[in-house]
């Protein structure tokens, strides 16, 4: 006889579980995943479980491998490339659809389960948000249930194996609390992370072409966020300084390359009190390490301060990263700038920009000093008609000339550029910083909080006898954009500095509650690392924590919590349930004064009982009696009543044998 | 062109055989060290052995492979959940021990079986404690039960099927009680070895000669046969008695069994005779015995049997069925 084609309906109890299991760890995937993914996914699970509940024969082989050459075709030509978070997750959905429909045994359902868990790791490589830990434990708790389901006897039900489920994510949260906050964190990469996560967006980029953007984002996304340990620095001097640019080719501003330009550390006398302070940097996937300006120390792996004071880190910042730094806002450089620092921190290509460059020489030369000069290019932008604006008008070639006499709108970058060239024209060595400017201070959890929308761009001039000096021309333009009030929260906050955002009050407080505990969450959670570790475990008391000494202190615990839940398991499977007819005969054999041997049954025991013992044989067949009926009889009371009279009326006999004795 | 036979054991079969020792060496180790258990054992957590399965293997290198993973992007969120992962595979561990450790195994009778029949071992699991046990199974070498749960204080009867082949005792050496429950991550399993034996019948042939003829004699035998004519009175009800002769009103009377008795009857009886079978062979001699036996005790007829050193005088009933079963089984040729 031939095998039945069809299904036969045994996966019905675990394979709806497997399936939801499956389509929650998707969940998170799905604003990133392709629609023909998503579809196939769904459409495979339907149909699979629609098979199984009619008891229709699965698909054939040839249209289950058609339909997996067609699927890992798509993945490859939707994304170019197989190896990533972003392919590979869609490849995990594929698989998992694909294998629904091969899915015969029972067995079969593990391969589903350990892509789901695949497919909820991915999900937390992609991003991480508050909700994240919460939808981590939901989708394993799911997991484990149908993991339950599955290998469940056709009587257990789905009740049952959800509370064991629990009980098991349950006794396994301490021990996986222990292992995370222990186990060592080291920051040595073992494989080359893909760039292709979702994470990491900045308003900063390497290079600075005013021209070429007409419109600036205002992403509200956090930047990062610092938790100052005493003083926190006053509105105008929250500069927080990235990177540097120093060479300008008639376009765009970018870097000198690490092979040439002034290389020779600049020498900072610092001033005043030192502003120490914590940072929970958002993953930007750039090599930028943003500190106050002037940093001064930091603790931070593999981060370096480059010959103009910007802070790079030797890979990029691809997950949260929290270092402390401390900063001096007042402070001084040193005076010496050697000739060929100097021409090139003055060059300018030949010809660009020449109603510029005659502009500079022009008010250079009505003016007494450099500093009048200074003076006398931001009193223009001051005074004459210059608009600060998010979206300016492109501006094409000879940008800045278009800039300063026609167009006379811009945003920082193009009034930092036009400021630099004016200065270099005119003699003055000038250079372009990039960073964020502001911050808004959290009234609940006290920090700060740097958006995207801060990142600016500023000036430093070199002045003879003074050394480099910061200037914000942008200041110039908009005040309000560089000294915007702290004391009222309601105006707080990006878009409302510049006020085109208005917010109630109850929006603005709920935000801020939101991004007090996420300030809390990222810094503690998500971005613990080896400094956030070593500096907790000295404040529990471990002296100079090395990995050696984590890994064997978690050890210990786990093993010590582990010994504990075994025993709490002996504990709940060790009490045996003691039937009340079964202690009452117990009550009775002691009664007796004789032992009952293993294997001996009650009617056995009270045969010996009556051979051995001085006790009225009636006595102990109605013991007996009234035993049997309540243990195996039907169920009601009044045996188990009467087997207490009974059990009752027998009088110890040891008192008759010793006064017979 | 002829072939070279491979020098070598093949791997795979190398594999089975070291497999095979390890377990049989594995099993001499465990009966050793745990001696021979009462027909009623309560396992003990040091004879609870467990070990991962493949799954579980599978799942200790995904979890390796996730904290590494975790490890290389620095991600605290997939620590958490590679962590959770390693914490479900520990507690599963004691978990799985925990399912077994304290429960009850007593052996609960087998009834006998004609050799070439499954002999039905049945095993009484019972849970003492409060909480129910799940994926109960029981095992012998290459058959296994189906996995069954116990609730709390739940007892429940397991069947292992034992093939026979030959008449005689057999011995259950060892059957085991494993668990795969909670995530058949881990199996963890105990062996028993308590005292059990089955009787095995000879096989019956399945073309016997003709029975030697049956005798027939009347009236006045009452002791050695009990006719159906007359009632002649009642007796103390024995064991083969047919439920039909029993005294049912006497019963109920008196609470006692009763069996009634008739005189006069003609009763008809046959012997079966071991030495007047015309085959050289024993066992073959047995079996057509052995097929005498069960087609006369299914046409109700009286029958005796004479073995060399053992006579059964014609009698019906189970408990004359069972006694010259058991001495076909159990007989040894020149004993006598």
């Amino acid at each position: 006889m031939a095998k039945p084609r069809g299904t036969d309906g045994s996966l019905l109890s675990s394979l709806p579980w497997t399936i939801g299991a499956l389509a929650v760890s998707v969940a998170p995937h799905l604003p990133h995943l392709p629609i023909w993914v998503i579809a196939a996914f769904f459409g495979c699970a339907g149909w699979r479980y629609v098979v199984e509940k009619r008891r229709r024969p699965l698909p054939s082989v040839w249209l289950r491998a058609g339909l997996a050459l067609a699927c890992f075709l798509g993945v490859f030509a939707t994304y170019s490339t197989i190896s990533g978070v972003g392919p590979g997750s869609a490849l995990l959905a594929v698989m998992a659809s694909l294998k629904l429909l091969e899915t015969r045994q029972r067995r079969d359902q593990f391969v589903l389960l350990f892509i789901s868990i695949f497919l909820v790791m991915s999900a937390l490589l992609r991003e991480q948000y508050l909700w994240s830990l919460p939808y981590l434990l939901v989708s394993i708790l799911l997991i484990m249930t149908a993991w339950l389901r599955m290998s469940a006897t056709p009587g257990e039900t789905a009740r049952q194996s959800f509370s064991t489920g629990s009980r098991l994510l349950l006794y396994a949260a301490p021990v996986a609390v222990a292992m995370w906050i222990l186990f060592p964190r080291i920051a040595i990469p073992f494989w080359a992370v893909p760039m292709d996560t979702g994470t990491g967006t900045s308003g900063i980029s390497d290079t600075m072409s005013p021209g070429d953007i007409s419109s600036l984002s205002m992403s509200d996304a956090v930047a990062f966020r610092v938790r100052f340990d005493d003083i926190v620095p006053e509105p105008r001097d929250r500069y927080w300084r990235g990177l540097v640019l120093t060479v300008f080719n008639g376009r765009s501003w970018s870097q000198n390359d690490p092979g040439e330009g002034p290389r020779s550390y600049e020498e900072v006398e610092v001033r005043g009190e030192p502003v120490s302070y914590e940072i929970t940097m958002e993953p930007t996937r750039q090599q930028w390490v943003f500190a106050l300006d002037m940093p001064h120390s930091w603790e931070l792996a593999r981060t370096f301060m480059g010959p103009q004071h910007q802070l790079a880190r030797a890979t990029p910042v691809d997950q949260r990263i929290a270092y402390n730094a401390v900063s001096y806002t007042e402070y001084k450089t040193n005076v010496e700038l050697s000739t060929y620092a100097r021409s090139w921190y003055l060059d300018l290509p030949d010809g660009s920009n020449p109603r510029t460059q005659a502009l500079a020489r022009e008010l250079r030369d009505t003016a007494d000093s450099d500093e009048a000069f200074v003076n006398s290019v931001l009193n223009k932008f001051n005074t004459e008609e210059y608009f600060y604006t998010l979206r300016p008008p492109a501006l094409g070639s000879n940008a800045t000339d278009r800039f300063l006499f026609d167009t006379r709108q811009g945003f920082c970058e193009h009034y930092a550029s036009a400021f630099a060239i004016l200065m270099r024209a005119a003699g003055i060595p000038s250079r372009v910083v990039l960073g964020y400017h502001g911050g808004e201070v959290n009234p609940i959890s006290g920090h700060m909080t740097v958006r995207q929308s801060d990142a600016h761009a500023w000036n430093e001039i070199w002045i003879d006898g003074h050394g480099w000096y910061r200037i914000d021309p942008t200041g110039a333009v908009a005040p309000d954009r560089i000294d915007y009030s702290v004391n009222d929260p309601a105006s707080e906050g990006v878009g409302a500095a510049w006020g085109f955002r208005v917010r109630t009050r109850l929006i603005h407080n709920i935000t801020v509650t939101m991004d007090a505990i996420d300030a809390k969450w990222n810094q503690w959670v998500l971005g613990y690392g080896p400094e956030n570790q070593s500096r907790l475990m000295e404040k529990l008391g471990m002296q100079d924590p090395s990995w050696r000494k984590l890994m064997l202190t978690m050890v210990a615990i786990v093993a010590v919590l582990i010994g504990i839940i075994s025993f709490l398991l002996a504990l709940r499977y060790g009490s045996p349930v003691k039937d009340p007819a079964a202690l009452l005969f117990q009550r009775f054999t002691r009664k007796t004064g004789l032992e009952p041997r293993v294997g001996e049954t009650a009617a056995h025991f009270a045969r010996r009982v009556r051979d051995e013992q001085a006790l009225p044989a009636d006595a102990i067949d109605s013991v007996t009696r009234a035993y049997h009926d309540a243990r195996y009889g039907p169920k009601d009371d009044s045996a188990l009543q009467r087997l207490k009279e009974a059990v009752a009326a027998i009088r110890q006999p040891r008192l008759r044998n010793l006064s017979a004795r | 062109m002829s072939s070279i036979t491979w020098p070598f054991p093949r791997p795979r079969s190398l594999l089975r055989s070291l497999r095979t020792g390890a377990q049989a060496r594995a099993g001499r180790w465990a009966r050793k060290r745990q001696g021979l258990d009462p027909s009623i054992t309560r396992l003990r957590p040091g004879r609870v052995y467990i070990l991962p399965t493949g799954v579980g293997v599978v799942f200790g290198i995904m979890a390796f492979a996730m904290l590494l993973g975790s490890m290389n992007y620095t991600n605290n969120l997939s620590f958490v959940l590679t962590f959770i992962l390693i914490g479900i595979g520990l507690i599963s561990m004691h978990q799985c021990q925990r399912n077994l450790v304290g429960l009850e195994l007593g052996f609960a009778g087998l009834e006998p079986v004609h050799a070439g029949q499954t002999l039905r071992i049945r095993i009484a699991v019972t849970n003492y404690s409060k909480n129910p046990r799940y994926g109960i199974r029981l095992y012998l070498e290459g058959v296994q039960t189906a996995a069954q749960d116990l609730k709390a204080g739940e007892s429940k009867i397991f069947t292992l099927p034992l093939l026979t082949h030959k008449r005689g005792w057999l011995a259950l050496d060892r059957f085991g009680v494993r668990t795969l429950f909670p995530f058949e991550l881990f199996r963890s399993w105990a062996w028993l070895h308590m005292d059990i034996r089955g009787l095995v019948y000879p096989q019956p042939v399945t073309e016997a000669p003709e029975p030697p003829p049956t005798m027939v004699s009347h009236g006045h035998r009452q002791h050695d046969a009990r006719g159906e004519e007359d009632f002649a009175g009642l007796r103390k009800y024995q064991v083969g008695d047919s439920p039909r002769h029993v005294a049912w009103k006497a019963y109920a009377r008196s609470g006692q069994l009763l069996s009634k008795q008739f005189a006069g009857a003609d009763t008809s009886s046959q012997w079966f005779d071991f030495d007047e079978i015309l085959v050289p062979d024993v066992e073959t001699r047995l079996s057509i015995l052995t097929r005498w036996i069960i087609d006369a005790d299914r046409s109700m007829e009286d029958y005796g049997l004479r073995l060399p050193g053992a006579e059964f005088p014609p009698m019906h009933g189970d408990e004359h069925k069972r006694q010259c079963l058991e001495a076909l089984a159990l007989f040894e040729a020149g004993s006598a």
